[in-house]
């Protein structure tokens, strides 16, 4: 058989194979039913609510999405986007050079994700235990630099209006739409590391490495390398995150970010990346994100479930998303 | 014929403290020639080849590769060699397409700036056209290696080696987990090798498998060489007799 037909009667069947296809399906279902449901869901200003909600988390999740790609978990990005929100926040005030701000609030964050990997990479602690504990140390450091105080300000700062400023040429024209410049940086970094993952060598080395590390080393790839890169590239983008955060709140605090790590595994695993590597999709990441917050903007519109009992459903739609990918990656 | 040995090995020690795991081994292999590396769990055949692929050093001995004199190492010595080695589980990632796996540490890239994009195409007729070449059929390159059976893994990975020039083969028990209709399949694949000039080492400690492709035996029983056959001089329970130690010659 020739290669184009082989390859045209694959791609009838790669619609089951993609990793998006689970969390496609329930997110299609999800929505179709709180639009049904969910009296105000469709509208423009329910609709870009949706989206920003779901920018930091977002961004922290395409990061840990990539790391758990190459087998590993970075448990400790709540305290790098309170670091990378203090940084940014204290350089960008009184005058301070903003891009100085944003580089250092990049750079620290990346050198935090460094060290993470380093200690995998050196001492063989499996990552879950190693970034659990850089979690505390790190949360430390973030106690240290801020000398134990919530830092705001009310100044507008120019650059505060590049990662979160008001798309004016959108909302002035559609009544209610209340998309922000961050949503176009989640989207973007979306497109950005799927591309990465999906048509670059290093991409190729990621499935690898997480798909079955002794057999991509012993192809001469260097799996220690591959995972030390998407460990910087989880600090830098959880780094990113709180930049975000603070062009949208100016407010951080020691606590900020805590938590973040699961609401990033959750929204990955639900977006078809496979607990142990090898297999998923950054886009995947995206639609667990939005399918989260989804249910969040329609528990709170509907009333139904009082809004501080959220977590329950965010539970319920793990698992229901982790059967039905399952599901389907076994049929496939 | 006096014609160089693709690999002679010679005198080979190996020990890891005071456990001597291999004792003066020698080792030669012919062009195109499968040799059998056979002996019971435990005996040294695994050491004796993670020497040969760059893993271990050897305490003493010397390895001669095509006549010449050489040092192994590291992994990625041995492959610029011409040696590949095919592990049981080690071989392929299951969750990448066959393509993917086939060109896994040497995609076909072009370069922008500092990155390197995959050449999907290419990757995808010549993992297929190659593997057609040595008379592998898959029904498509996209398609995940989980969803092959393991002999289908196995030619898939032998096939690779090929393609990227190997000169020397190493087969670490490719049969063991295989049905037999499967078996066949890599007994074929691995007689199809040879006669594209290849050498190979087949291990095994399954000697009726390995009996219908090997042209010789070498015997190894607690790090020792018991002594090396051609096929021609033994039958399989001779073989059996000579692993366990039944038999000293």
């Amino acid at each position: 058989m020739s290669t184009i037909a082989a390859r045209q009667k694959m791609n009838r069947r790669r619609i089951f194979d993609s990793p998006i296809a689970g969390p496609l399906i329930t997110t299609v279902a999800v929505f179709s039913l709180l639009c049904a449901t969910v009296p105000h869901f469709l509208t423009m200003r329910s609709l870009s609510g949706i989206l920003n909600a779901a920018t930091l988390t977002g961004m922290v999740t395409v990061g840990i999405t990539l790391l758990m790609m190459a087998g590993e978990f970075d448990l400790s990005v709540g305290p790098i986007m309170a670091m990378a929100a203090f940084l940014y926040g204290f350089h960008s005030v009184q005058g301070g050079n903003q891009l100085w701000a944003l580089f250092l609030a990049l750079l620290i964050p990346a050198l935090m994700g460094a060290l993470n990997g380093f200690i995998v990479i050196r001492t063989g602690i499996p990552s879950f235990i190693a970034t659990l504990a850089t979690r505390f140390i790190y949360g430390g450091a973030v106690w240290l630099y801020s000398a134990g105080q919530m830092f705001q300000t009310i100044e507008n700062v120019p650059i505060y209006s590049v990662f979160n400023g008001r798309l004016d040429l959108i909302a002035d024209r559609i009544a209610g739409a209340n998309f922000r410049t961050s949503a176009f940086w989640l989207i973007g970094m979306v497109l950005l590391f799927q591309y990465v993952l999906v048509r670059t060598r290093f991409g190729n080395h990621v499935f690898g490495t997480g798909g079955n590390p002794g057999a991509t080393a012993a192809q001469g790839v260097n799996v220690k390398w591959v995972k030390f890169t998407c460990f910087v590239m989880s600090g830098v983008l959880a780094g990113l995150a709180g930049i975000l955060l603070f062009s949208q709140y100016k407010t951080v605090k020691i606590a900020t970010g805590s938590g973040e790590e699961l609401n990033a595994i959750a929204a990955a695993v639900i977006g078809g990346t496979v607990l142990t590597g090898g297999s998923g999709s950054v886009v995947g990441a995206l639609i667990g994100v939005l399918l989260i917050s989804m249910l969040r903007t329609g528990v709170v519109l509907v009333n139904l479930v009082p809004a501080d009992n959220f977590g329950a459903i965010v539970g319920v739609t793990i698992v229901g998303a982790a059967i039905i990918n399952n599901w389907i990656r076994n049929r496939s | 014929m006096s014609e160089t040995p693709v690999v002679h090995m010679e005198s080979i020690v190996k020990r890891f403290g005071t456990v001597t795991a291999l004792d003066n081994v020698d080792l030669t292999v012919g062009r195109q020639q499968v040799m059998a590396l056979v002996g019971d769990n435990g005996a040294g055949k695994s050491t004796l080849i993670k020497i040969l692929t760059g893993i271990y050093m050897p305490t003493s001995g010397q390895i001669y590769f095509e006549g010449q004199p050489v040092q192994i190492r590291s992994p990625q010595e041995a492959r610029a060699l011409g040696i590949e080695t095919v592990y049981q589980d080690l071989a392929l990632v299951n969750q990448m397409s066959i393509a993917r796996n086939f060109f896994l540490g040497r995609e076909p890239v072009r370069q922008i700036g500092p990155v390197h994009w995959l050449d999907m195409r290419k990757m995808n007729d010549q993992t297929y056209l190659s593997l057609r070449d040595i008379g592998i059929e898959i029904r498509s390159p996209v398609e995940k290696v989980g969803k092959l059976s393991g002999g289908e893994r196995q030619s898939i990975a032998i096939g690779r080696a090929l393609f990227f020039g190997a000169r020397l083969l190493i087969l670490d028990e490719p049969t063991s987990a295989l049905s037999v209709a499967e078996t066949h399949k890599v007994l074929t694949y691995t007689l199809n090798a040879k006669e594209r000039g290849l050498s190979v080492i087949f291990i095994t400690h399954n000697i009726h498998h390995v009996y219908q492709v090997a042209d010789a035996y070498t015997i190894i029983r607690h790090g020792k060489r018991v002594g090396t056959y051609t096929k021609a001089e033994l039958t399989p329970d001779d073989i059996a007799a000579l692993i366990t130690g039944e038999r000293e010659y």
